[in-house]
């Protein structure tokens, strides 16, 4: 099977090693996956904001760079859902693009969603000794109905404890452009999320989402420092 | 209803320090979802009962001029006087010249959104009828000429001293007291004595039947019943898209509203009015009028991405799961309406341009529409909303920011539509962020998005982007990339 990574541009710029650690974790699998040098942002910052002809561009260099693509998967779900799920309403008045980035729906994954319900793998013979919790990302349990693979990869660690944090569901308070237009009320709710996580017990909060985790990260490493939380690819990765 | 949701971010700002708030909120988020699963969980089957009660409301929407002829002839039929309002000064004026041809010196009220937002209690009084709220939360935010602090809980907030302190002011209680079945047992006397003399009661209404002409109230104090069963006279005021085909559908709408509302399976008391009371019958109101109010709902029925908001059946289950709502409370939307329905309710009501921060507001986390029984899609109306006021921004008198902002966004896009201009931006941006980078973290930057910074650090730009460590990747596996 022929796998294309969709690198977002937070992963790219931000958390490269979130990158190469899904590139490794993928080799692992025994895939090959390839890169297209030519990919940029999804475009879903415009797309939130309401600049939906200047998200429509973004959106269009994207089915140009993936269209071919026999399977996309991607570290991100929020931005799988932009394309999945806003890329044909975004379109829906140009039959051509519309019909293209309807097509292109049905073959982008977000990670774990492909290592578990396309490759059938839940061991991806990772083991580690401690103690872990999952934040489980809107755009990932809502936009995608994703939320039984990430914690059946965690589960397949050896020597992992898996707890659940209290409000495991609830929003973290990233939001994109929420964050710095709604500042104090996106600190309440990540404040929340950080304290759920300290009294969870857990030495590392897992998360599959880039955004909630530079929200959440930067967070507890700016107010709990050695508190940890991470990327599942990057966990599953490191520890493989 | 007057509105202040141009003091968004100034009251939510307030809010968030007000500790009994705080407490308040954080008991309302975790206790009424987990209240809201318990009460589902009684059906054989919840998924199929939200099903029924979405399709029922997407279907009573979608039919709803012929619905709204068929229930005003059903009721016309049984006695019922049916008075069409275009808006609120039309509704108003109406009930008022009801009350005044009958000489009505004081009406009760049964809580209801709909004569909130047209600002109905505020009419009639100025017209010389006085109005008193009879739910115990109304009756207190009317006291204490509060906004609703949640769509069903109006004064879940209120601590008792202050409701004992204004009780006594009005002469409710002789003697202060904070505990609240004491409280209650007042406002209950105190209210008994209105309805004992009622000549005319005004009602809300949950669900109206098309089929038979009955409207139906669901209510937990009884309050309604009493407004609705001791005047002669009775107005029921009924926002235009309540209305649904058949009894079968009401009742499941009534089973749907209580669980996903208080959690309970069938609230306290739920009263259905077929028309006044007939030759030989014993009680009920000799007349009884219902007010239909448009008040810009046939232009949001005509708008084929808003219409959807008139499924929403007023159960507040969207506030009691919104993060934000749970931090902020219901104040800030300024309105009526509050949480996630009044975030995409009060923008149609009061004009795009004049809610920005109610749809701005929002991280689209989706945990409105998740649960919705009447199957509203909040985030989808946000996203809308957002793009209609980028258009009203851009077109004839854009200001400065908004002609800033769009500048932005289509550098932003012309940048993310070519690789190479792509590329440079990042090339270009890595020093000018790094600048401010201590240790690998940005704590602050001079200007731009620098309220990220509050109360979170950001990580500095790595020295070599993905995309740069790209072919080193691939040369150590031996693979070619594309």
């Amino acid at each position: 099977m022929k796998v294309s990574l969709f690198i977002p541009c937070t992963v790219d710029l931000m958390m490269p090693e979130i990158g190469t650690d899904v590139f490794r974790l993928l080799k692992r699998l025994g895939m090959s996956p390839v890169y297209h040098r030519g990919q940029t942002c999804c475009g879903q910052p415009l797309f939130n904001a309401g600049y939906r002809d200047q998200a429509k561009r973004a959106a269009k260099h994207f089915i140009e760079v993936f269209g071919n693509d026999e399977r996309v998967v991607s570290p991100a779900g929020s931005c799988v859902t932009m394309v999945k799920h806003h890329y044909p309403e975004l379109l829906s008045d140009e039959p051509h693009w519309h019909s293209r980035a309807v097509e292109l729906a049905g073959r982008i994954l977000e990670l774990s969603q492909f290592v578990v319900d396309t490759l059938g793998v839940t061991d991806v013979g990772a083991s580690f000794e401690g103690k872990v919790t999952y934040h489980e990302s809107c755009h990932i349990l809502r936009g995608l109905g994703v939320s039984d693979q990430p914690k059946k990869l965690i589960a397949s660690v050896k020597g992992v404890q898996y707890v659940e944090m209290n409000s495991a569901t609830a929003c973290c308070g990233f939001g994109g452009e929420f964050s710095v237009a709604y500042p104090e009320i996106s600190e309440a709710m990540v404040k929340d999320k950080a304290g759920n996580f300290l009294s969870s017990g857990a030495d590392v909060l897992l998360l599959s989402e880039p955004g909630c985790l530079l929200n959440i990260g930067g967070y507890l490493h700016r107010n709990h420092p050695g508190k940890k939380a991470m990327h599942l690819a990057s966990f599953l990765a490191e520890n493989a | 209803m007057h509105s202040r949701v141009d003091k968004f971010v100034e009251t939510a700002r307030r809010e968030l320090k007000v500790e009994l708030s705080q407490a308040f909120l954080l008991m309302l988020s975790l206790g009424a979802p987990i209240m809201r699963q318990i009460g589902l969980s009684s059906f054989p089957d919840p998924a199929a009962a939200e099903a029924y009660s979405r399709a029922v409301r997407a279907e009573a929407v979608d039919r709803l001029p012929e619905l709204l002829e068929e229930f005003e002839r059903n009721a016309t039929a049984r006695g019922v006087q049916v008075i069409w309002a275009r808006d609120a000064a039309e509704a108003n004026s109406a009930i008022l010249d009801i009350a005044q041809r009958r000489g009505i010196r004081y009406v009760t009220k049964g809580k209801s959104l709909v004569t909130e937002e047209i600002g109905l209690n505020e009419h009639l009084v100025e017209g010389g009828v006085e109005v008193f709220e009879t739910d115990l939360g109304e009756v207190i935010t009317q006291l204490l000429s509060l906004p609703p602090f949640h769509l069903v809980g109006p004064a879940l907030n209120v601590p008792p001293e202050e409701i004992s302190a204004v009780f006594l002011k009005k002469g409710i209680i002789s003697e202060p007291t904070t505990v609240p079945v004491e409280l209650g047992k007042a406002a209950r006397a105190y209210l008994r004595e209105k309805f004992r003399h009622l000549d005319m009661g005004i009602v809300g209404v949950n669900v109206a039947v098309a089929e038979t002409g009955t409207f139906i109230n669901v209510e937990n104090e009884g309050n309604i019943r009493l407004t609705k069963s001791s005047p002669k006279t009775l107005v029921a005021v009924m926002s235009l898209e309540k209305v649904v085909p058949t009894m079968a559908d009401a009742l499941h709408l009534v089973r749907m509203v209580c669980r996903n509302c208080t959690g309970q399976k069938l609230s306290s008391y739920v009263s259905m009015d077929t028309g006044p009371k007939k030759t030989g019958e014993i009680d009920g109101p000799e007349e009884v009028f219902i007010v239909i109010v448009d008040n810009g709902r046939s232009e949001i029925y005509r708008d084929p991405q808003a219409r959807q908001i008139l499924r929403c059946i007023r159960c507040g289950a969207c506030a009691n799961v919104c993060p934000v709502y749970a931090k902020i409370g219901g104040y800030p939307y300024g309105f009526a309406y509050t949480g996630p329905m009044g975030q995409v309710m009060n923008p149609l009501l009061l004009g795009i341009e004049a809610c920005s921060d109610l749809y701005r507001a929002c991280t689209l986390c989706g945990a409105c529409s998740k649960i919705c029984p009447a199957g509203v899609d909040h985030p989808s109306l946000i996203l809308e909303y957002r793009a209609r006021e980028i258009r009203l921004k851009n077109g004839g008198s854009a200001d400065f920011r908004s002609r800033a902002g769009k500048a932005l966004a289509s550098l932003l896009s012309m940048v993310m539509g070519s690789s190479l201009l792509w590329r440079l931006g990042v090339k270009c941006a890595r020093p000018v962020l790094n600048r401010f980078a201590r240790g690998g973290y940005i704590s602050g930057i001079p200007t731009g998005p620098q309220a990220w910074f509050g109360c979170r650090d950001l990580r500095a730009m790595p020295a070599r982007t993905f995309h740069e460590q790209w072919q080193d990747l691939q040369a150590g596996s031996g693979r070619e990339a594309s």
